[in-house]
């Protein structure tokens, strides 16, 4: 008897730059550079800060500070709408554009990666991944 | 070095033209400076043209079309600021002494995109996960509003005094005043941001003729000198960033002024570039009209009304005068000669003698913003 196909995974719209373990924790993978260890997201083949082409895969700390945000009405179809984006700043001195989930965001919040559904298009929903605020 | 003046202007009224493609909206323009400089066009040495989206040659398609093509021309594309660095290249190649008479176009067609947002870059990697050019700039106005304290009636204040202005503007897209109360309840497009804060989506375009002095006096009876022509890029920065000063404004403007040992204080009328209500109050405190975080205040106050003690953006700005954004940067140029010659009508800044134009964009990620190029001029 013929196994039966895996199911057809679409990759997530931020490639690699996400990663999620078997118990479905996510984590955003960026760049440590090898020469002046900067670390930046997302992961890129050259330093801009020393022009070094080591760059490894390294993992962003989970949670950060929501620096400002907008709730967006206005964008291309395939965006769930409202549309809401954001910029959240890690603790190693990264800064992240990203979607965001929650609509009790307030600037300054603690905010920790997920996975999420951003969109929607003919192949199916998109995903990538989101922050939302963190409750304590 | 050779200075150098603007002997004549020319643009056609902003607006939406579905049916005229992009070389029949840039040579009336053209021919409209050529007019206004009274040269032969023969006289015209190289073409300087700027577009954002228009696509390839479209220098040469002006110019062929109206049987003035054979002569170097060069397309500059730089985002919104494509007219503005055309202008750079303009200046440059007259100052240097390469050329004594140069042409400037700028031109654009957003209506062939059927409107919504301006298309950008799906290479970049904000772009490609969703960021808008108003998303960006509601993000700028949700952390100044946070950091400074201000509501967003004031800076719904800035389309008030912009739409006022524009409609004494016959080449403004939007000729309409609206009230603050207008500006709130207009659709939301990204928080903050209602549609009133917005620029709207059009066409356009504007020239300008640029001669060395010397050419100038012999050619031109009210010319207008170029006191500081600069162009910069953004610094890429990957970590962390003040969205509420604009890093490459503040670093362009401080270049500037020190080019042409000038300072904001002698700045009489600006053409700033104000694509959401939000970015004309970080500008003022860019340029040093006012201190950090006071810009509303300085809106308030009425001092960048015209008539006013520093009139910001008289032609209506991008918000009313339109913003087809590769001929933003021509026709901030056409606006300042008008107001420096005294031919402004309804909208003119009495006794204005010096006047600064300030085109800026390019959103990819990383950038405050891709390009800025800031001009001052006196008469």
């Amino acid at each position: 008897m013929a196994e039966a196909a895996a199911p057809l995974t679409r990759p997530h719209l931020c490639g690699d730059a996400l990663e999620v373990d078997a118990s479905g924790r996510a984590m955003l993978i960026g760049g440590r550079c090898a020469d002046c260890r900067s670390e930046t997201f997302p992961r890129v083949p050259v330093c801009a800060s020393c022009m070094g082409e080591t760059i490894r895969p390294q993992a962003m700390p989970r949670e950060g500070t929501l620096y400002a945000f907008s709730v967006v009405h206005v964008a291309a179809k395939k965006w769930k709408k409202p549309m809401r984006i954001g910029y959240v700043d890690l603790p190693n001195g990264a800064r992240v554009f990203t979607h965001l989930e929650g609509d009790d965001l307030a600037i300054g919040d603690t905010v920790e990666v997920d996975v999420g559904t951003v969109g929607e298009d003919e192949e199916g929903p998109i995903t990538s991944f989101v922050f939302r605020k963190v409750k304590r | 070095m050779k200075g150098v003046s603007v002997i004549g202007v020319g643009m056609i009224p902003f607006g939406k033209y579905p049916d005229t493609n992009i070389t029949d909206l840039g040579w009336p323009a053209v021919k409209a400076a050529i007019k206004d400089s009274g040269i032969d066009a023969r006289r015209i040495r190289a073409v300087y043209s700027g577009t954002a989206r228009g696509g390839a040659m479209v220098g040469q398609r002006i110019m062929g079309r109206l049987g003035l093509a054979g002569l170097p021309i060069v397309n500059v594309e730089n985002a919104c600021s494509s007219s503005s660095s055309a202008m750079a290249q303009g200046v440059m190649a007259v100052s240097s002494g390469a050329h004594d008479v140069v042409l400037v176009i700028g031109v654009e067609k957003l209506t062939k995109f059927g409107g919504g947002t301006l298309p950008l870059d799906e290479d970049d990697w904000e772009v490609r996960l969703g960021l808008t050019m108003p998303a960006l700039y509601a993000m700028r106005a949700q952390r100044y509003m946070h950091d400074y304290g201000v509501s967003l009636k004031e800076v719904a204040g800035v389309p008030v005094k912009n739409r006022k202005n524009g409609a004494l503007n016959p080449d403004a897209q939007m000729r309409k005043e609206v009230s603050v109360d207008e500006v709130l309840a207009s659709r939301m497009i990204a928080a903050p941001f209602t549609l009133l804060q917005c620029c709207p989506t059009g066409d356009g375009a504007a020239a300008i003729i640029l001669a060395s002095n010397a050419v100038a006096r012999e050619l031109s009876t009210d010319p207008i000198e170029v006191r500081a022509s600069h162009l910069t890029s953004g610094r890429f920065m990957s970590g962390f960033r003040d969205m509420t000063s604009p890093e490459i404004t503040v670093r362009g403007a401080r270049e500037t002024f020190e080019e042409s040992g000038l300072g904001p204080e002698d700045i009489d009328v600006a053409e700033v570039h104000d694509a959401f209500s939000i970015a004309e109050l970080i500008y003022y405190e860019a340029f040093g009209f006012c201190p950090r975080g006071e810009g509303a205040a300085l809106l308030n106050s009425g001092a960048t009304s015209i008539g006013g003690r520093i009139p910001i953006n008289p032609s209506g700005g991008l918000l009313a005068k339109g913003h087809p954004v590769g001929a933003t940067g021509a026709a901030q140029v056409v606006e300042i000669v008008r107001q420096l010659r005294g031919q402004a009508g309804a909208r003119q800044v009495e006794g204005a003698k010096v006047g600064m134009t300030h085109a800026t964009g390019g959103g990819i990620s990383g950038f405050d913003h891709g390009a800025c190029s800031i001009h001052i001029f006196q008469r």
